[in-house]
């Protein structure tokens, strides 16, 4: 998961800080093959994540799986809930995927390119991923 | 239910910024004000709940 290997970020780094988590998503019976990236920050109330990335495989229209930021951010929220902060997730956006994180999570645009995943929809998103 | 999949075209991807002081003030405000408000809204649509039992007691009665 270097530069070199077509990840954007430099995630040695973020396993190298101590503030941040960062967790991998991979498929059931294939652990060695990483999906998606993700590094979050836990704040007093509420949980800020500062990374997010899919595998370059999942990049793009020739991408082999759909829907790992979204498995990634319900697992976000998810960690939020467990943390007791009511699902209460938050990230910056560029300003071009302002209106899709609105349109496919539900983020809510709390302005400044801040995003805010609110109760109800973290609630939604973990249900979506995580509801057996 | 299906999973949610990125608009055609576009690779959702996230590089947050630090937080300065001020947003994550912003952010703790936003987060108080919005539990209080929904904390509100609980307590009202409960007691609206047992208003319509102690109506419905008597009739189920006779």
């Amino acid at each position: 998961m270097t530069i070199k290997n077509g990840w954007n970020f430099n995630w040695k780094q973020e396993l190298d800080n101590n503030s941040r988590e960062v967790f991998k998503l991979t498929i059931t019976n294939n652990p060695s093959i990483i999906q998606g990236l993700l590094s979050f920050t836990i704040k007093p109330d509420h949980l800020y994540m500062n990374l997010l990335e899919s595998a370059p495989f999942n990049l793009g229209h020739k991408k082999l799986y759909d829907g790992v930021p979204g498995n990634l951010v319900a697992y976000a929220c998810k960690v939020s809930f467990q943390n007791g902060f009511e699902g209460f997730v938050s990230f910056t956006a560029k300003t071009k995927l302002i209106e899709h994180y609105e349109k496919t999570l539900g983020a809510y645009h709390f302005g400044n390119q801040l995003m805010i995943i609110q109760p109800i929809i973290a609630q939604q998103l973990v249900n979506k991923y995580f509801k057996t | 239910m299906g999973h949610i999949k990125e608009p055609d075209g576009v690779d959702l991807v996230i590089k947050s910024r630090p937080l300065t002081k001020e947003e994550e003030i912003a952010i703790s405000n936003y987060i108080r004000a919005y539990k209080a408000k929904h904390s509100i809204k609980k307590s009202q649509s409960k007691r609206a709940t047992s208003k319509t039992r102690k109506v419905a007691d008597p009739l189920m009665k006779k």
